[in-house]
């Protein structure tokens, strides 16, 4: 997918938001956008999901299952957990969202009405819409925000089956949370430009050693199957 | 299939109208609108339809536009990734508006009969009559309440003139001595023909016109959907 020559303003009196950006996003790739608040990440992502329309240039190769988290899911609807993901589901001619509705912990709340659900379950459901369609560009707004931590430790793992399957991520963060995308690239937005730096694995250093830390009884298993799959143990310690 | 997706959308938009009462007030002013009518006693029922359908052309507008308005500004964004298409998403909000029209254009049919406020010599021929000054009154309400949405007018203060502004110049401009009748749909001069005894020939031009106006008014409606989701 590639942003081509893209500008973008709300009014025509108003300034350009972004102008002349031009990046690429490759398949099985996972992009975090950065910048300060009211720089545009938020334009640019609902551009990339087909929400806005570039004022000017054109955005090319949208793949045509698309997943978008918005920062803050509309929870002011008069439907039920259920009822509102499976209307979403019929939406993008997608199957039944019951795998998500487990998988993201939304089971005791299936028949709880959307307007009635806390911040962080509402952002659940609203990751859950956009995962329904097995989305092959899925555009995550501030995907932490509000989460509870099992379900900010899933979103790793949901950007990285993707990518196995040959999508693209893109994700804009201000916390900082991005660090749990190490191989991501990294684009900056400022001053209506976009950035696209070098992967944040190049940038840090791909020799920079990880410390990760298993249960003891694990060790010589998880050694055995780092190394099985192609990594470089430096120390192991009990 | 992508054509096909427009139908969960409008029952989405359906049920959210529904669920959330917002079907109220316009069902409670067309009944009062319709108990003003039909309270002086007995008209034809071509005649009696011919200002039914005046009287329901704003109320079908209101309506639409608290339709379109039901849901918040993101979902709509989140049904325009989910379609792919802000043009689809916009349709599935003029077809689901199209869907809570029936049962209102129903309530204004069958009240007269219940009430006993129209004749029954020729009520077959009367009917179908009503039916029609209805339908060609439909397409002009969605065209002014779709314009006066909030995605178009924005704030609340421009979609009140708008709707309000449409809805009254849409009657006042088709008056008979207006110098600008073409500016508005045909409901005026559809009612004066219908209390006059209307031809073939006229049906068929009403309802070109009424057709090719809200066509003209739904593609600016469309034209600025493009950048408006």
């Amino acid at each position: 997918m590639r942003l081509d020559e893209v500008s973008f303003r709300y009014g025509r009196r108003t300034a350009w938001v972004l102008s002349e950006v031009t990046v690429d996003i490759g398949d099985g790739e996972v992009v975090v956008v950065r910048g300060r608040n009211g720089a545009g990440k938020s334009t640019l992502l609902q551009m990339m999901a087909g929400v806005l329309q570039p004022t000017r240039g054109r955005i090319l190769d949208r793949p045509s299952r698309v997943g978008w988290v918005p920062e803050r899911f509309p929870a002011e609807q008069p439907f039920t957990v259920s009822g509102y993901l499976a209307a979403m589901a019929a939406l993008h001619g997608a199957g039944s969202p019951a795998p998500w509705i487990d998988r993201l912990g939304l089971a005791p709340f299936r028949t709880v009405k959307l307007a009635e659900l806390s911040k962080g379950t509402a952002q659940k459901v609203g990751l859950a819409q956009a995962l329904i369609c097995r989305p092959q560009l899925l555009v995550l707004d501030e995907p932490w925000e509000g989460l509870d931590a099992a379900a900010r430790d899933l979103v790793p793992d949901i950007v990285a089956e993707i990518v196995a399957a040959g999508g693209s991520v893109i994700v804009s963060d201000h916390r900082g949370d991005t660090a749990r995308l190490p191989e991501a690239t990294e684009w900056t937005v400022d001053g209506a430009r976009v950035t696209p730096e070098r992967a944040e694995k190049a940038r840090t250093g791909a020799d920079t050693p990880w410390l990760i830390e298993v249960a003891a009884g694990d060790g010589p298993a998880a050694v055995a199957a780092l190394r099985a799959a192609g990594h470089e143990i430096i120390r192991v310690r009990a | 299939m992508s054509g096909a997706r427009l139908a969960p959308l409008v029952t989405m938009r359906v049920a959210g109208f529904l669920r959330t009462g917002r079907f109220i007030p316009p069902l409670l002013a067309a009944l009062v609108l319709l108990s003003i009518l039909y309270g002086g006693g007995q008209a034809d029922a071509a005649e009696a339809y011919g200002v039914s359908a005046l009287l329901m052309f704003p109320v079908l507008a209101w309506q639409t536009k608290l339709l379109l308005d039901a849901e918040p500004d993101v979902q709509r964004r989140l049904a325009v990734v989910a379609l792919r298409s802000r043009r689809r998403e916009a349709v599935a909000g003029l077809l689901a508006a199209s869907v809570i029209a029936v049962p209102a254009v129903i309530i204004a049919l069958g009240l007269p009969w219940v009430v006993n406020g129209v004749k029954h010599a020729h009520a077959g021929t009367g009917l179908l009559l009503g039916l029609w000054a209805h339908a060609i009154v439909l397409p002009p309400a969605l065209a002014v309440g779709a314009w006066s949405s909030r995605v178009i007018a924005t704030t609340a203060g421009r979609a009140t003139a708008v709707l309000v502004g449409g809805a009254v110049l849409g009657l006042v401009l088709g008056l008979s001595g207006s110098p600008v009748p073409w500016l508005a749909p045909p409901l005026m001069g559809a009612a004066r023909a219908l209390a006059n005894g209307i031809g073939a020939g006229a049906l068929g031009g009403f309802t070109g016109w009424a057709l090719v106006w809200s066509a003209l008014v739904l593609a600016g409606y469309g034209w600025l959907r493009r950048t408006r989701a």
